[in-house]
């Protein structure tokens, strides 16, 4: 291409939407490319001493985690999805959204709920010991351990894979399905010849999101004394204060994330999944009797282990607990919380709009940098924190001669003491999130509204305002709600980059399971829960808008 | 003078390597009406977009009013080319009025102004008592209408129309038809028509062009036919 043609092409799509976009993919792509550098960087003792002795026992932890909550989850997920999406029973309308509900507990709360209940003087046992005079051997019941590890993730993550394996069987399956069964075949092949291998990206996809809460995951694991990359990651932080071997332990966990992209990608490619066009809803079979009563039952147990168990103890908990914990601090927490989650969520909205507006033009680059904004959500929040801290630590030390002039002292931590690193921390992490739901707004509504008001004489920023933020305003509400809760609920993100002394639901209930003061872990748990259900129910409304 | 004036223009979509449009001349003197005959995929409605600013030619040059919005170095965004398009499926605002969509084109017109070519203009297509509906409200002849209105109301140079009747029933077309002539005649615009529709083009146009493709290859061919009405 002649450079003049690049000129003008630079004319037509350059503008100021496009310098906000690079400059916000520059401060989202910064501090992970931080962490990859790291790996170029001379070790230091400590890192030979991890490397020789826990390194390996971290990794197969890891491993271990990763792949029996992958199979498993993938089981439940798809075994629920197929159940409600192609079979009529009782309560299946309801089981239909209820069975998303886990996701409202996060993880590390269900750990520290399931563990008491099921310790020596938790309600299990007691109620066994007392009622009926049972004893059980402990260890069948120990909790803490890789096993109850993967039972919380199990449970707790598996409407990933239900959700999108679910969303795919009931739009894109019917026409094949339908055919298989006028063709002979009994529900049981159906399901294994033509369910499976038809779901699999659908599958792989969701599977894929277990994956990476898993690697992400610190709370659950700590909390059970369960050592992996991400656990080591906070070790080497919070007790040797060594942020260079940190960083290098973060870059291998990068390196893991990329291998599980690429494991994804390679089992999705080389098929064409998408052969018919016409997609017609699924139409459930209606079952009857026992198989009714089994479809019922399963459904009633997963939901009980899910949501209804966990939230009775810890609503039972809370009553115990309320007239200590319900005072003006906690009042405090709770608008520590909601600000900065709001302050984030709206920057995140800001620039996920503004990226996805220039996204839209028809550039092989727009669709390079809607990759790079969108990374975070994939990279677990200690690899982020990490890379936003060492960025931080560098700005402050660059900026020194500056505050020594502006009288601030020589060489102080201001910007990385500061809960500004805890924003940007959240922006690249939940960035994704944000951006996806805007994304869908613009595609629904096309090009067609703008090229029209710039044919009318407007130009681009009064085409938004005018035109498409009126018409995206329902996506940016869900964009908003949806970002608000995952950042409500984060927990390694905020334990590493809070400022000192700053505390949010999610420390706080951390807190207080690790002080074993779980009664009073109850309110905030709870109070995370209800805001976490906010997002079920907008993900539950805009499904019920899609099918309208 | 010459409205529209088109030079050796080329142009072929980012994957494919085949020009949709090749080596395309034309020129339109002031209050023409001509009509784009051609299949699917022959480029025609790719042709307005290039005229409107919508894409960027690979070669070639677009003088509206004798000034270059398009040439080799040269770029005019869409906004400042004073072109008017109506869309297929009209695209008319759906969180607007028939008022508001209307007033949102005059934007350099003074607010007395507005006023009054908000009156001329529902006057012109007989929808004054649609004035406060909302889009969904109207039928697809009524749509049709205020869509033709808001593109004429900042008075562009050229009107360009992309296949106008694809979303009207067959009975309804041939009544408006007529109208549309004699609303842009009455107006003096210039006005490019696409359509796969001869009759369309029989009933409005003063001449018309063929695109089609020849042989295999996506090189666009011209035919002209005048139809002095």
């Amino acid at each position: 291409m002649k450079l003049e043609s690049v000129k003008r092409y630079a004319k037509k799509e350059l503008n100021g939407w496009w310098i906000i976009s690079l400059i916000g993919a520059a401060v989202i792509l910064l501090p992970i490319l931080y962490v990859f550098l790291e790996i170029f960087q001379e070790p230091n003792e400590n890192w030979y001493q991890i490397r020789e002795y826990l390194l390996g026992n971290y990794v197969i932890n890891t491993i271990i985690l990763v792949f029996f909550t992958g199979i498993l989850t993938i089981f439940l997920g798809v075994t629920l999805a197929w159940l409600t999406s192609a079979y009529d029973f009782p309560f299946r309308k309801f089981f239909r959204w209820g069975l998303i509900l886990p996701l409202a507990i996060p993880p590390y709360i269900a750990a520290y709920t399931y563990r008491t209940m099921l310790s020596y003087t938790g309600i299990v046992q007691s109620t066994l010991r007392n009622q009926w005079d049972v004893q059980i051997n402990p260890e069948l019941l120990s909790f803490s351990s890789l096993r109850g590890a993967i039972f919380v993730f199990t449970i707790f993550l598996f409407p990933y894979v239900y959700i999108i394996a679910r969303a795919f069987l009931e739009s894109q399956s019917s026409s094949y399905i339908e055919n298989a069964r006028l063709l002979g075949r009994k529900p049981t092949a159906v399901f294994f010849k033509i369910v499976l291998p038809l779901a699999r990206p659908a599958i792989i996809g969701g599977a894929g999101l277990v994956i990476f809460e898993v690697l992400s995951d610190y709370g659950v694991t700590s909390y059970f004394g369960i050592h992996t990359i991400t656990t080591a990651i906070f070790q080497t932080w919070f007790g040797m204060y060594d942020v260079d071997t940190a960083m290098r332990l973060a870059a291998w966990l990068m390196f893991i994330i990329i291998g599980v992209f690429i494991l994804e990608r390679l089992l999705r490619q080389r098929k064409r999944y998408h052969l018919s066009n016409k997609s017609k809803p699924l139409v459930p079979i209606k079952l009857k009797g026992v198989p009714a009563a089994a479809a019922f039952m399963f459904c009633t147990i997963v939901l009980s282990l899910g949501f209804i168990i966990p939230l009775f103890q810890l609503i039972a908990w809370a009553g115990l607990t309320f007239d200590k914990v319900w005072d003006i601090s906690f009042f405090t927490l709770l608008t520590q919380t909601v600000s900065i989650a709001a302050i984030s969520t709206a920057i995140i909205i800001i620039v996920a709009t503004i990226i996805a507006n220039v996204c839209r033009s028809k550039w092989a680059f727009p669709y390079i940098l809607s990759k790079v904004i969108t990374s975070g959500y994939s990279i677990p929040g200690a690899i982020i924190a990490i890379g936003v801290l060492a960025v931080f630590i560098q700005l402050d030390e660059t900026l020194a001669p500056l505050y020594s002039y502006m009288g601030l002292g020589d060489a102080p931590l201001l910007l990385s003491m500061s809960i500004v690193m805890l924003i940007v921390g959240y922006v690249i992490r939940f960035m994704a999130t944000g951006y996806n739901a805007v994304e869908v707004g613009f595609e629904k509504i096309g090009t067609k509204y703008t090229e029209a008001s710039r044919l009318l004489g407007h130009g681009i920023t009064k085409t938004f305002f005018r035109v498409e933020l009126p018409l995206i305003k329902g996506a940016l509400f869900s964009g908003f709600i949806l970002t608000f809760v995952e950042i409500c609920k984060e927990l390694p993100l905020v334990l590493l980059l809070r400022p000192f002394n700053f505390e949010t639901l999610a420390t706080k209930t951390f807190q207080y399971a690790k002080d074993e003061m779980i009664h009073e872990a109850a309110i905030p748990s709870l109070m995370i829960i209800a805001i976490s259900t906010m997002s079920v129910v907008v993900f539950h409304l805009i499904d019920k808008r899609v099918k309208k | 003078m010459k409205i529209l004036e088109i030079k050796g223009l080329t142009f072929s979509f980012t994957k494919s390597k085949e020009p949709v449009i090749n080596d395309f001349s034309f020129s339109m003197n002031k209050g023409e009406i001509v009509g784009i005959l051609g299949q699917s995929g022959s480029g025609k409605s790719t042709l307005l977009r290039l005229i409107a600013g919508l894409e960027i030619p690979n070669k070639g040059a677009i003088h509206i009013a004798e000034a270059p919005v398009v040439t080799e170095k040269l770029f005019v965004q869409p906004e400042d080319r004073s072109v008017g398009m109506v869309f297929q499926d009209y695209v008319l605002f759906p969180h607007m009025t028939v008022k508001d969509n209307l007033l949102f084109g005059l934007v350099r017109t003074s607010r007395n102004e507005r006023k009054s070519r908000l009156k001329e203009m529902l006057e012109l297509v007989q929808m004054e008592e649609f004035e406060l509906r909302y889009p969904h409200e109207l039928s697809g002849g009524q749509q049709q209408r205020i869509a033709l209105a808001r593109a004429l109301a900042p008075q562009p140079k050229v009107l360009l129309m992309d296949e106008p009747f694809s979303n009207l029933d067959s009975d309804l077309k041939d009544s408006i038809r007529l109208e549309l002539r004699s609303i842009l005649k009455k107006t003096g615009i210039t006005c490019i028509l696409v359509t796969h529709d001869r009759n369309d083009v029989e009933a409005i146009c003063d001449r018309s062009i063929s695109m089609s493709r020849i042989g295999d290859g996506n090189v666009s061919s011209i035919e002209k036919r005048i139809r002095i009405k």
